[in-house]
């Protein structure tokens, strides 16, 4: 989102500058440039002056990113002040003339010399950097360039807001089919009522007398009596639904496709993983190395959300639960107080305790894409849930499987499937199955011969299947 | 007769609502066969710390999923010394006002400015002619999940993050050629600037198997004998950064 805005912004901005410099190049082409030369001589300096200015510009951009910004921002302040106007603030603030240069180039002889500069060392805890190399032509362009920012909405992606909406959606369907279930059950009963009413009239018009106390039920069994074949037939085939209903609904015990618990912060994938595109194992890093795939401490979301606050009140509420919990104060140049507290997620993806599964294994061993299991997380808008296989079929380079979703079937499925790895004969690859391949060929190569008869040697094969290979 | 179809009529709608309000639990996994098989009487992570077998701990309830080794327990890294040299505890301090500028709580602070002895730390995870692929290969691909997100592909400071715009202020590498080894080791091990302390999910290996690759970054021949000249030597001029605009 901010991308394309960006993007298109900068695209404009090219556009308009190249299309300034044809408007001058005809100009120049033009035969009467000879006949009006001090309009051309004009003309030429405008040109010159603006060529002057864009590379100032550039050039100010260029010095503020490679030199100012790993702590400066232009609107909003960090590990050091916000340098937007910085120049009017000092001398409003009665600094020396010229002393805000010295302090850019040394900070301590800007310090020394001007009180003012003295009282912007207690800013914060962290020292300047000291740039003597900086001419003050530089410091100007620098400072032009930041006074020449437009302070905006950035947006940086976000689709909470929608998320809430389709929830909220699906809930209001839910009170539509109450409805209609409440006015067909009133309707039923009300047509029932006409019916025995107009029954009771024409019992009484033939002259006979109504059973008004016969109930409901004393009906239903007359009823049933006078159609002794139909409702046998009828409860024959009610019990055999029934019974299929347990049936399937036994099965469904312990399957959680769609399982999508609520979480305590509103993470959404598709912005982190998507358009910032932030690996997955950034934040879930100890995949690579344990059983589990870990949640990311706060100090990893803090990694980036010391700087990225949020742009809507809504994603500024979701990440100021980040703050809170990592004891962060985002005022001034933001200090951590020492106070945290502990985000509490529910677990998405729980497995028995007796399955033993390792995602070390899996992803650093076997060498198996995320997505193969978890689904495209970079279009995930919301939080993490248990994608259905149907899903997972849809993504591209990922093994077709036919078993729900975290069940033993979708498991050994797999196995059966997944070929341990590539090229048996590449000997510079010193990977853990490739050395598996080495010795089936030296050791056994009619076994060897059996197991590539399909092409590949597969993770059954060498004894996924096996049960004590999950269950011990 | 009419009030008995009332009643029933009422009977009717106030069971369709409580029936529609039985909604399935969203946080709830659904049924299980034998839950005591499911739940792990061993300590798994992510599990509750405030109740185990039984025994219920109020102050871990619901606060503790994961906890930190006993202090002075040191990992086993096997039985080579040059591994367990290279993952013993960093010699280095952090600087005591990055207690609050980067939450070094429970961190060992010092006043002393170690970033700027750190520069005469030499990388102890030797490059040599047999690891060196093993070495970048290794670097590439935790480059690839940790750093170049913000700091781009190339080293240049222009990942995803920074080019929508979401973050601002990365360096591009070829800036920071005056940085000696150990520097690029502190900065990442504590932070720096807006960069947070990656020590929690990079160990000493990583972080030096990173500055390899960084170093590569900033000299294609870096590695090869005789390279790297123009790296790490302290107070060498930076980069010419208009040029590269």
């Amino acid at each position: 989102m901010g991308y394309n805005n960006s993007t298109k912004f900068a695209f404009v901005k090219k556009c308009f500058f190249d299309s300034g410099l044809t408007v001058f190049y005809m100009k120049i082409s033009s035969s009467q440039m000879f006949r009006n030369l001090s309009k051309w001589y004009l003309s030429a300096l405008m040109l010159l002056f603006l060529a002057g200015t864009f590379n100032s510009q550039a050039q100010g951009e260029g010095l503020f990113k490679a030199k100012c910004a790993t702590c400066h921002q232009v609107f909003k302040d960090g590990t050091g002040p916000k340098l937007y106007e910085v120049r009017q603030k000092w001398a409003d603030g009665g600094a020396a003339e010229g002393s805000i240069y010295q302090w850019v180039k040394n900070f301590e002889a800007a310090a020394a010399a001007d009180p003012y500069a003295a009282t912007v060392v207690a800013w914060s805890g962290t020292n300047m950097n000291k740039f003597p190399e900086l001419s003050d032509d530089d410091i100007t362009a620098i400072f032009d360039w930041v006074d020449s920012q437009v302070d905006g909405p950035k947006d940086g992606g976000g689709d909470v807001a929608t998320v809430e909406g389709a929830v909220e959606e699906e809930s209001s369907m839910g009170w539509v089919w109450m409805l209609l279930g409440v006015m067909f059950v009133v309707i039923i009963l009300a047509v029932g009522g006409v019916r025995r009413q107009l029954k009771a009239a024409t019992v009484e018009a033939d002259g006979g007398e109504y059973n008004d106390d016969m109930s409901y039920m004393d009906e239903i069994k007359q009823w049933a009596w006078d159609n002794r074949k139909k409702t046998v037939v009828g409860i024959v085939i009610i019990v055999l639904a029934l019974i299929v209903t347990l049936f399937l609904s036994l099965y469904t015990i312990g399957t959680v496709e769609d399982y999508q618990p609520s979480q305590p912060i509103e993470f959404p994938h598709s912005v982190h993983a998507g358009i910032n595109g932030i690996d997955c194992k950034y934040c879930h890093n100890s995949v690579t190395k344990s059983k589990s795939a870990g949640l990311p401490t706060v100090n990893v979301c803090m990694n980036c959300h010391k700087q990225v606050s949020g742009s809507t009140p809504e994603q500024q509420a979701q990440i100021n639960k980040i703050y809170e919990a990592a004891g962060w104060n985002p005022e001034g140049a933001g200090k951590y107080t020492g106070e945290t507290k502990e985000i509490v997620w529910n677990k998405v993806h729980v497995l028995p305790d007796h399955v033993y599964f390792n995602h070390s294994q899996h992803v650093e061993v076997g060498g198996i894409d995320c997505k193969q299991c978890h689904g495209d997380m970079t279009k995930m808008v919301g939080t993490a849930k248990v994608q259905p296989v149907s899903e997972l079929n849809k993504i591209e380079g990922n093994i077709q499987l036919t078993k729900t979703t975290l069940t033993m079937g979708w498991c050994i499925e797999c196995h059966s499937e997944k070929e341990i790895s590539q090229g048996p004969l590449d000997s510079k690859k010193d990977g853990y199955y490739d050395e598996i391949h080495r010795r089936l060929m030296n050791n056994d190569k009619s076994l060897y011969g059996e197991y590539l008869e399909d092409g590949k040697v597969t993770v059954k094969e060498l004894g996924g299947w096996e049960c004590a290979k999950c269950h011990y | 007769m009419k009030f008995k179809g009332l009643s029933s009529i009422a009977i009717a709608a106030v069971s369709t609502l409580l029936l529609g309000s039985c909604g399935a639990d969203p946080d709830s996994a659904g049924y299980e066969y034998m839950p005591d098989m499911y739940r792990s009487a061993a300590i798994e992570p992510y599990v509750d710390y405030g109740e185990i077998r039984g025994r219920e701990d109020k102050d871990a309830k619901m606060k503790i999923s994961a906890k930190v080794p006993p202090f002075g327990t040191i990992p086993y890294y096997g039985t080579d010394e040059q591994e367990v040299m290279l993952m013993l505890p960093y010699h280095r301090k952090g600087h005591i006002s990055m207690k609050e500028s980067h939450g070094l709580y429970g961190f060992d602070l010092v006043s002393t400015n170690e970033y700027e002895l750190a520069a005469g730390d030499k990388n102890p995870y030797t490059l040599t002619a047999d690891n060196m692929d093993a070495i970048f290969a290794k670097g590439k691909s935790l480059y690839t999940a940790n750093c170049a997100h913000c700091h781009g592909e190339k080293g240049d400071g222009n990942g995803p993050m920074m080019t929508n715009e979401t973050y601002v202020g990365v360096p591009d590498y070829a800036n920071l050629k005056n940085l000696g080894d150990g520097q690029i080791f502190y900065s990442i091990y504590y932070g720096k600037g807006f960069m947070g302390a990656h020590a929690s999910i990079l160990d000493k290996k990583e972080i030096w198997t990173l500055v390899h690759y960084i170093r590569k970054f900033q000299d294609q021949e870096y590695g090869k004998p005789g390279a790297g000249a123009n790296l790490g030597v302290e107070g060498a001029v930076a980069a010419d950064t208009t040029s590269n605009q």
